[in-house]
């Protein structure tokens, strides 16, 4: 029987509506009325969070005034970051502070646990779920913290601040002629936001993940403590931190590896079988045979496995002892198994002719004048992070992914390419290798690091050709959740620009281990203000 | 007169999950609801797993306040006359039986929106660059400024009807009714929606448990004597299944719109007024218009922002981006999806392959007499020729939509 009143008075309770007074705990499932047999296999969790009402909102304001903070209410600076670049979250923070110093972020943490609101940090903006949107609360801009602190051109490290683009350090680095060792695909994403995550390179399966090639670290604590962090000190804190999603504190200012600056020579071999292109891949990052390797394709039809290499003996080395054993063919006989390929299927002309106008497109990005210098690229930064974001790119970034081991990313591949071609017209991949450190292990755990990968884990990014097209959040919400679902499946993970997802974290990683790093959050952020909904 | 970015006409599902949507993008929006809240609304409440993943992700878990008793249904049990019965379980599991009074102001609520109930919605002015929207409180006049309107008001809109005044006479309507019927034996596995295709009964008959009775209900088009067509349900339950039932202690209905989301006419707006839900025209094949609704609802609040954000006419991003549901709805009409696809959240071929070839054939059968009662309303031709053009454009027609 249903008790009218009491229901009633339960509506009158639950209004207003705060995080605050949700009934159910930051980071647990609520529970299910409906039957334990209900949407097997989702967790009952609200994934679009309620928006935070405000109740403490003015007397946050206040403080932070008091303290000297800037502190931005206006609907043009809040509207700035109405969303993220997968575009298909919005809400608006109460107000925006741009990050100045350690000890402004420390203030206003102190502030925001003091008076329960809600921070949400924000780098470059280039998570896709909502995961750097605030739903309500104070959005910390991080941009405001970008420059280089020093350069050890003889320790071969960089200090820098945690709100600064890789472009932005890559020009820092160009200057002393040093160069970074991993940053992520998309060069527009902060420093901080990427050690949170991971961030995946051509030559992350020789050097590992960007998150793998930080030293030290300046953390503020959700409690506002600023703290100095590596693997020998408060190793702990920098464990969580490091592939962390932002849960246990804002980076500040981190020390980087870096190296030399080298030019490239690029090699690239062309497939019509994802799976042979993959096992090639696989075998040479087994046999370190190349310095840089990864896939980028045209949906499933034209498969370019790329190779690059610092120096000419690690070419020639590799011409001598792998070329050969590559099954992908040249630029020309390429063309013509094409050519015999859609020749008996006239029906898929369509398809021929989408690809024949990506080639005429694509191929003289990656090799323009004012980048190649004898053959070689001179700045890989601007090749990789301007001409594949032209062309693989949108307004809106839709590159839902999975990471497995290497035995089950064949598997992987084939099947969420399926869910592409079910979605979309044209779609591309990006498969890329990430060299595992044994000694890193604490720093994987719940991380976009699948937890049976061993020596190399594995990450295919799916991402439709938007173009001009306008699709509901729906769509696209359905068609990353199936590719999401194969990564539960397979026991995988998620090497995503925003890592993790609340939805799927207790689905992927199991009820122990998320209430393990929860306990710890509790700890470390009390009110649970920062980095809200994103995992917890 | 308060001026607000959005004004919604209606505080149902479609209504909540468009709210929600511009709410999170801080945009000021009320509410209008005729009644004062929470209202009772006439609905069979079994929500689809589709439906239930949207409102858990968007509004959190459901509390047992919103739920009937059973407070979840495990499928779809489809009967036919030669006596064969289907059961087809849910993918994904049991679903949800809403007390729609209660859920739907647990959504609103949630929503964030603010609701001014027990305000009639009267109509509306387009001037273009913004929409004056008439409205009585308590008897008196009350006016809204608002940049854009959402009608999600259900299948007799008033706002439809205010912005298409020939809406009403251009599509057939149907009069769907139930009756709460005290149990005295009932065979029916109360954990099923029940269903007949029987030409004999009616348009749409079906028959399920809740809170302690049992209902049954009848569609027809509308002018037919719902007393009259009731009974005979009744009498065939008794007749056929040993259904024994006590006099009905309750009775409702409603008019209905049945035929938008078969035939792909279904009905958008103009200008700064967008039409959602079941005023839209979508529903579900075996009915189910909640979670079409939610869905459509969401994207009316998205088109808006998307709209806002892009500097783009709101027409032109909800009807794109409205494309996705329209497919989704449609294809469960589509006999070729349903013949070579999986458009239901049951799986109809899996059950018909599960029965012998006699039962397969009964089946068939009765299925094509029932579809033939259809017959008068000529929607057989448009279901063919958009079946057949699916699969060539990826979706159905836009040039068909209001």
């Amino acid at each position: 029987m249903i008790h009218q009143e009491s229901f009633l008075e339960f509506l009158h309770d639950m209004i207003p509506e705060t995080s605050d007074r949700t009934s159910i705990e930051p980071g647990t499932v609520g529970p299910c009325h409906v039957g334990s047999d209900a949407l097997i296999g989702i967790k009952r969790q609200q994934t679009n969070p309620t928006r935070w009402i405000g109740d403490s909102w003015q007397a946050f304001a206040d403080v932070l005034r008091e303290n000297g903070i800037e502190l931005r209410e206006s609907i043009a600076a809040r509207g700035t970051f109405a969303t993220d670049a997968g575009g298909t979250a919005y809400g608006m923070p109460h107000g925006v502070v741009i990050a100045r110093s350690a000890a402004q972020v420390s203030a206003l943490l102190k502030a925001a646990q003091q008076y329960r609101v809600p921070v949400t940090v924000r780098g470059g903006g280039l998570i896709t779920e909502g995961e750097s949107v605030a739903f309500g609360g104070v959005l910390l801009d991080m941009t405001g913290m970008s420059r280089v602190l020093h350069i050890d051109t003889d320790a071969l490290t960089v200090r820098t601040e945690g709100g600064i683009f890789w472009h932005s350090l890559a020009e820092e680095l160009r200057r002393a002629n040093m160069d970074y060792l991993s940053a992520p695909l998309n060069m527009t994403s902060s420093v901080g936001g990427t050690l949170g995550v991971g961030g995946i390179d051509v030559n992350s399966p020789r050097l590992g993940c960007s998150a793998d090639q930080a030293l030290a670290l300046q953390v503020v604590t959700p409690t506002g403590d600023i703290v100095e962090c590596s693997d020998t000190l408060n190793a702990e804190l920098f464990q969580r931190v490091i592939l962390g999603y932002g849960q246990f504190g804002v980076i500040t200012e981190a020390t980087l590896k870096i190296r030399p600056y080298t030019p490239l020579r690029m090699h690239y071999f062309y497939y019509d079988s994802l799976r042979s292109a993959i096992e090639d891949l696989q075998m040479l990052d087994k046999n370190d045979a190349s310095d840089y390797s990864g896939i980028l394709t045209i949906m499933d039809c034209a498969v370019n496995l790329l190779v690059a290499f610092d120096s000419d003996e690690r070419e020639a080395a590799f011409k001598a002892n792998w070329q050969a054993r590559l099954r992908g063919h040249g630029e020309f006989g390429f063309a013509l198994c094409i050519a015999g390929r859609y020749a008996l299927r006239p029906w898929k002309l369509g398809e021929a002719w989408f690809l024949f106008r990506r080639k005429r497109e694509l191929f003289p990005e990656l090799q323009r004048a004012e980048y190649m210098r004898d053959g070689k690229m001179v700045d890989r930064t601007v090749v990789f992070s301007r001409a594949v974001w032209k062309f693989w790119g949108g307004k809106q970034m839709v590159i839902p992914d999975l990471a497995t081991s290497s035995e089950k990313f064949v598997e992987a591949v084939e099947r969420g390419n399926k869910v592409c071609r079910k979605y979309f017209p044209h779609y591309t991949l990006y498969l890329v290798g990430i060299k595992l450190r044994p000694e890193h292990k604490a720093h994987y755990e719940m991380s976009c690091i699948p937890p049976d990968a061993e020596d190399w884990a594995y990450g295919c990014e799916f991402e439709p050709m938007i173009g001009g097209h306008v699709y509901s959040r729906d769509h696209l919400q359905s068609f990353k959740n199936a590719i999401y679902d194969i990564g539960v499946d397979l026991g995988g993970s998620y090497y995503r620009f925003g890592g993790m997802m609340k939805g799927y974290i207790r689905r992927v990683f199991g009820d122990e281990v998320v209430d393990r790093h929860l306990a710890m959050k509790r700890r470390a952020d009390p009110a649970m203000i920062l980095n809200r909904d994103v995992i917890f | 007169m308060r001026t607000v970015d959005v004004i919604i006409v209606g505080a149902s599902l479609s209504a909540a999950a468009a709210a929600k949507r511009l709410v999170d993008a801080g945009l000021e929006t009320i509410v209008l609801e005729r009644q004062a809240l929470p209202r009772h609304k006439i609905c069979s409440g079994i929500l689809s797993p589709r439906g239930h993943r949207f409102l858990l992700e968007n509004f959190g878990p459901l509390p047992r306040e919103v739920l009937h008793e059973p407070v979840s249904c495990k499928g779809v049990t489809f009967h036919f006359p030669s006596m064969v019965s289907m059961p087809m379980d849910f993918f994904g599991g049991t679903t949800p039986h809403l007390h729609r009074k209660f859920s739907d102001h647990w959504a609103i609520q949630r929503s964030g929106a603010e609701v001014h109930d027990q305000t009639s919605f009267v109509g509306l002015q387009d001037n273009g660059d913004h929409v004056i929207v008439k409205a009585r409180k308590n008897g008196e006049p009350v006016e809204y400024r608002a940049r854009y309107v959402i009608g999600a008001d259900g299948p007799s809109s008033p706002v439809t009807r205010a912005i298409y005044p020939d809406y009403p006479q251009s599509i057939p309507w149907f009069f769907v009714g139930q009756k709460f019927h005290e149990i005295i034996e009932c065979p029916l596995d109360e954990q099923y929606f029940h269903f007949w295709f029987h030409p004999g009964l009616g348009h749409y008959t079906w028959s399920h448990a809740r809170d302690g009775r049992e209902i049954v209900g009848v569609g027809f088009k509308r002018g037919d004597n719902f007393a009259k067509k009731h009974l005979n349900v009744v009498n065939y339950l008794s007749d056929k299944h040993g259904v024994r039932l006590g006099d009905p202690l309750d009775d409702e209905g409603c008019a209905e719109n049945f035929g938008p989301s078969l035939i792909n006419r279904y009905v958008f707006g103009k200008g700064n007024v967008l039409v959602s839900g079941q005023a839209g025209g979508f529903l579900n094949m075996i009915g189910e218009g909640m979670s079409c609704a939610l869905h459509s609802g969401a994207i009316s609040g998205e088109a808006i922002v998307e709209a806002r954000l892009r500097n783009r006419s709101v027409q032109e991003m909800y009807r794109r981006m409205i494309a996705s549901e329209v497919r989704r709805t449609s294809d469960q009409w589509n006999p070729l999806k349903i013949a070579f696809d999986r458009p239901h959240e049951a799986d109809f071929p899996a059950a018909l392959m599960a029965l012998s070839w006699r039962d397969r054939a009964k089946v068939l059968r009765d299925m094509w007499r029932f579809i033939v009662l259809y017959k008068e309303f000529k929607w057989g031709r448009e279901i063919f020729k958009a079946a057949m053009l699916r699969p060539f454009i990826g979706g159905y027609p836009m040039k068909h939509w209001r």
